[in-house]
């Protein structure tokens, strides 16, 4: 019986992308004791950057829809992605402190039979890692040490906007690089590691060719630390630095190739979970010269 | 008129009379005995100022915008300060800020290079405060709601904003793209709006918070470029790949839905091979549709429920 339980939030890219990192995550969890609990119907979160940008009413709507879910199981959310976890914190902060907006979702979501009452939290797997479990428990799991340089990638929705969300220094933080080192990999300093991966606003979708340069810049800067892997925390910035290489090597006829982990895959890794249920075969860059 | 006051400018600064009379400011100071050495001095340091234009122009045409967007009026005071921290330059230099501020514009990081070459054209062509007509800002042009509404939307500390740049500064948009956030700001403070929300590079914002954190006021930029990118959209400025995006949330409940090549892998690894989200609930769907539909979704991106598609 598990001890604590979570309202496991999927998304999308996660789920209907990579459902290696969903099966990584699962099978963490299983082994940590703590339980992940489906959000039955669960959508979109949606994106906060794309569908706050078209329309703040219908993004917080939407985000709200998810949050009653959870409330109606009692129970925090997870999500292991940025964006979404982005989209549903950002709209329970919106929500508490602005009773209009609340008024003005809740009259929507009337019509769906549904009310937010912003009764439950949401969290981020990483730090809940961090925070619930810790690093000690973490690394009495870990049974396959790795030997990897890793560049570890924050990305811009986990931290930030760090007046709200006030997780770790959005500037100068260590959350994930203390993360990533329990599996025994090193995390290497390299330049501009805040960056973001350029996928994010509605960007990718938008113009790809910026898109392509923001991730290049990255990996140029990763190389240049002599990186052999890159861990990020977000499924979005995971595709864009799995299919965002490939895209960088048909543009600039290049030929990059740095394998790409999320944490739970890394985690996996390190825990002794299969190649085949990480779906690490099925990535647009081989990870072979990481495993 | 304008002549006139850049001669008057040019006087605050130099502290004498026109520019090419170097003589007539030697006779004025030998007439003061005592200063017989310096006024040499002045002649050289005239000189030196000269080459440095280029460089101060540059710098000045990512810095300063705002003068450009005050009213005419309200220009002259603030050129004249602004110009007065700065080093003692030539007037004219007050307006190939402003064709450069257009330069740079083009998505090539080669900017430095064009900045670098064009000014001798420039300068001549250039004369835009001549042309000022073109280029001014009048009551016509500013949306006196606009900044209210920016603010009403959440975006309160837009309005305390002082313009010092250290959002462009840290902007990884701005290094490769001519989007310029504090510009943005200004603009929407001033209620610019067609202006704002006509102008694409709104949209090379990847949200990545890097100028709100460091902004030393602490205002909510990110949100201040959601506001105004929700103007665009109700303007009909949507790009078809978002509209796109949008469809996919109406028909599927999922911005990225699913497709047969993750379905597969969800079964090899023992998952449900469709999650347990709208994509397996069809009353949430449902739900996710009404939500669209009560929120006017559907409407501001043109989709048409029966053939599912944009219109």
């Amino acid at each position: 019986m598990a001890e604590q339980e979570f309202a496991y939030f999927l998304g999308c890219i996660m789920n209907n992308r990579y459902p290696g990192i969903e099966k990584a995550t699962r099978i963490m969890f299983d082994k940590l004791g703590i339980g992940l609990k489906d959000m039955e119907g669960a959508s979109c979160c949606p994106a906060p950057g794309v569908f706050g940008s078209f329309d703040r009413t219908t993004w917080a709507s939407i985000a709200a829809r998810n949050i009653t879910i959870a409330e109606d199981q009692g129970n925090d959310i997870l999500t292991e992605c940025n964006g979404c976890f982005g989209s549903l914190y950002e709209t329970n902060h919106l929500l508490h402190e602005d009773p209009e907006m609340k008024d003005k979702v809740n009259n929507i979501l009337a019509e769906v039979g549904r009310e937010y009452k912003g009764e439950v939290n949401v969290r981020h797997f990483a730090e809940i890692l961090y925070n619930d479990v810790g690093l000690d428990k973490l690394s009495e799991k870990v049974t396959d040490p790795l030997n990897l340089n890793v560049a570890v990638h924050y990305g811009c929705h986990f931290l930030k906007p760090s007046a709200e969300i006030d997780i770790d220094d959005p500037i100068q933080p260590t959350i994930l690089d203390e993360l990533v080192e329990v599996t025994g990999a090193k995390s290497v300093p390299y330049k501009d590691k805040m960056m973001c991966c350029g996928a994010g606003g509605g960007l990718r979708s938008r113009d790809l060719d910026v898109t392509l340069s923001f991730t290049r810049e990255k990996l140029q800067n990763m190389k240049e630390a002599g990186v052999d892997a890159i861990v990020n925390v977000c499924p979005f910035c995971h595709l864009q630095f799995d299919v965002g290489q490939t895209e960088v090597n048909k543009k600039y006829e290049e030929k990059w190739e740095i394998p790409v982990f999320h944490l739970a895959q890394l985690y996996g890794m390190a825990m002794g979970v299969s190649k085949d249920d990480l779906t690490v075969d099925a990535h647009q860059i081989c990870v072979d010269s990481a495993l | 008129m304008i002549m006139s006051f850049l001669n008057r400018l040019k006087k605050v600064i130099t502290g004498e009379g026109e520019p090419e009379d170097k003589k007539p400011e030697e006779t004025t100071k030998t007439e003061q005995p005592q200063v017989e050495s310096e006024p040499k001095q002045p002649p050289v340091e005239e000189k030196e100022p000269e080459p440095e234009p280029s460089t101060e122009e540059t710098v000045k045409a990512e810095v300063e915008t705002a003068p450009q967007e005050e009213t005419p009026k309200e220009e002259v005071p603030t050129e004249e300060k602004a110009a007065e921290t700065e080093e003692p330059e030539t007037p004219v230099t007050t307006e190939p800020e402003k064709t450069e501020e257009t330069e740079p514009e083009s998505p090539e990081e080669e900017s430095e290079e064009a900045v670098e070459e064009e000014p001798k054209k420039e300068r001549s062509v250039s004369m835009t405060l001549l042309n000022a007509e073109e280029n001014k800002i009048t009551r016509a042009d500013i949306d006196p709601n606009f900044k209210q509404a920016v603010m009403d939307a959440g975006a309160e500390s837009v309005a305390i904003c002082f313009q010092c740049g250290t959002c462009t500064g840290a902007c990884p948009s701005g290094r490769r793209t001519p989007y310029r956030i504090r510009q943005l700001v200004r603009r929407a403070v001033m209620g610019l709006k067609d202006d704002v929300i006509s102008d694409d590079t709104i949209w090379m914002c990847t949200t990545c918070y890097e100028c709100q954190e460091r902004c030393p006021r602490g205002i909510k930029i990110v949100d201040v470029v959601k506001i105004v990118r929700n103007y665009a959209a109700q303007a009909g400025y949507m790009a078809p790949a978002h509209k796109m995006t949008g469809s996919f949330v109406i028909k599927t409940g999922h911005g990225v839905p699913i497709n047969d090549a993750t379905q597969e892998l969800r079964k090899r690894v023992g998952l449900d091979q469709l999650p347990p989200t709208t994509h397996t609930f069809p009353e949430a769907l449902e739900e996710v549709q009404k939500i669209t539909k009560a929120a006017g979704f559907d409407k501001l991106i043109g989709y048409n429920w029966e053939t599912g598609e944009i219109e």
